[in-house]
Order: structure tokens, then C-alpha cells, then sequence
């Protein structure tokens, strides 16, 4: 169980670059949310990753879409719309 | 116009490759939007329509033709979201439709070259009466391509509620009216 805590808050030192802009409204957001910085900019990377997964994703449907509806004529994209044709039966 | 966020929605079969082929950019980046927020929920009866029509479409056709279509059919059944299989509950208040309106509301598909039997006609119809039934149970708006269908279940729930409890109205929204 411990071992499993461990695990999911397991962290990283690292050493950025970042604009100075966005470092600075990060640490006025950082003192406003009596916060470290590390905390504030883990929170707008977990949610930009959160973003960029559903834009993947979103990408990865319409891909399949196309390839599952590609290269069919009207009347064949209706026959995948369950509208059949008599003459397609026999 | 309806807004992606106010998801998820049931899509009908052809709703479903009417947003995925659409030529018209606003449909699509609707489309898009929607599937970055929520899986695509469509009935099983969906599925069966859709590879039905794979299925006949490959068994006309011979050689290379045929692995287009299989790796058409790959695609899509690799593509689905969420699939809601036809329950009891389903059954039961798609039972209801089908006995409030027995006979499709529009005629039979008809052009000079493709006709289609009053037999499928009636087939469709019932597909339809599922895949209405669904929305009602799921409570989820149903985004659809064919309002002379879908309409008149929804009329049909109206006029008689006390068959439906805690269900309805039928919640329904057209392709074209989404942007």
C-alpha cells in the first residue's frame, strides 16, 4: 500500500526555461493559492496533457472514420447506411 | 446551433457517416470538437446496419475490391465509442414504438436507378424504432439525418406518455442544425 503512494506521487527534479511572462503570472497564481511554484506549473502541464490526449484521441476517430467511409459512391454509402437496394440482395 | 459540450448524444447510422464525410467546415469542426470531449455513442443496432451494409457490399464485389471493403469494415468496427447494446428496457419501449407506429411513416428509398422493397423499408423502420428507444432509455438527444423518422416517433411518444413512464420526450436533433 505504501509502495503504491509512493508510486503515484513519484517526482522529478528538473530544470526549465520558461517565458517570463508565464513564470511570473505562475508565481502570482503560486502566492494567491498559498502554493510552491512546482505545484502550480505541474497543475498547467497535467492540464495541457489532459488536452493534448482528448486532441490525439479526437484525431485518432476522425482518421478511422475516414478510412472506414472512404472510396464508396453515394448509393454504397447508402447501402453502409442500411438503406439496401433490391437489386443488391439477389 | 448546438454546442459540442452539451453532450454526449446518440448518433443514428446515418448521422453518423453524414458527420464524418460532411465536405462542410463547420460540420466538421463541430464533429471534431465533440469527439475531443466525448466517446461517439451510438446503438448496436448502428453497428448492425453498418456492417450489414459491408458485408452485402463485399459479396458483390470480387479481387481487390473486396480487401478495400474489409479494411473499410476494419476501420470503422476499430473506430467505435461507445456501442449501447439492445437491453430489455431497449426492447421493451422499442416494442412500444413499433406497436403505436406498425408502418414507416415515408415510403420506400426510390430513384431511377435504386429501389428499395417495402421488406427492407420495414426492416429500416424498425432499426430506426431501436435506435430511438435507446435515446429515451440513455436520455441522451438523438442526432439524426432523417427528421420524416424520427419525428414521427417522437409524436408518437407525445401522444401517448402514460406507455413511456419516466421517459420522453424524445429528444431530437438534425445534422444540418448543429452549426
Amino acid at each position: 500500500m505504501k509502495q503504491k503512494s509512493q508510486t503515484a506521487s513519484r517526482k522529478r527534479r528538473t530544470t526549465l526555461t520558461l517565458p517570463v511572462d508565464a513564470l511570473g503570472q505562475a508565481e502570482r497564481i503560486a502566492r494567491a493559492k498559498h502554493v510552491n511554484l512546482s505545484v502550480v506549473v505541474a497543475e498547467a502541464l497535467a492540464s495541457f496533457l489532459q488536452v493534448e490526449k482528448a486532441r490525439e484521441h479526437s484525431a485518432q476517430v476522425l482518421r478511422g472514420y475516414r478510412e472506414a467511409f472512404q472510396g464508396f459512391s453515394a448509393e454504397e454509402m447508402m447501402i453502409l447506411d442500411g438503406i439496401i437496394p433490391e437489386t443488391r440482395k439477389r | 446551433m448546438i454546442h459540442p459540450a452539451w453532450g454526449p448524444f446518440l448518433f443514428d447510422t446515418s448521422a453518423e457517416s453524414w458527420l464524418a464525410r460532411t465536405p462542410l467546415a463547420p460540420a466538421q469542426e463541430w464533429f471534431r470538437r465533440y469527439t475531443e470531449l466525448f466517446p461517439v455513442h451510438i446503438s448496436a443496432v448502428t453497428v448492425l446496419e453498418r456492417t450489414r451494409g459491408y458485408a452485402l457490399l463485399w459479396r458483390s464485389e470480387s479481387g481487390e475490391r473486396r480487401g478495400q471493403i474489409e479494411s473499410a469494415r476494419i476501420a470503422y468496427l476499430s473506430t467505435l465509442g461507445q456501442v449501447w447494446p439492445v437491453d430489455t428496457t431497449i426492447a421493451v419501449v422499442a416494442a412500444e414504438i413499433m406497436a403505436l407506429a406498425p408502418q414507416p411513416p415515408t415510403p420506400a428509398k426510390r430513384s431511377h436507378k435504386f429501389s428499395e422493397s417495402r421488406q427492407e423499408r420495414l426492416t429500416r423502420w424498425r432499426c430506426d424504432t431501436m435506435i430511438a428507444a435507446t435515446a429515451l432509455v440513455t436520455r441522451m438527444p438523438l442526432v439524426h439525418n432523417n427528421a420524416g423518422d424520427f419525428e414521427a416517433i417522437r409524436s408518437a411518444v407525445e401522444i401517448d406518455p402514460a406507455r413511456f413512464p419516466g421517459l420522453g420526450p424524445l429528444e431530437l436533433a438534425r445534422c444540418g442544425g448543429l452549426v
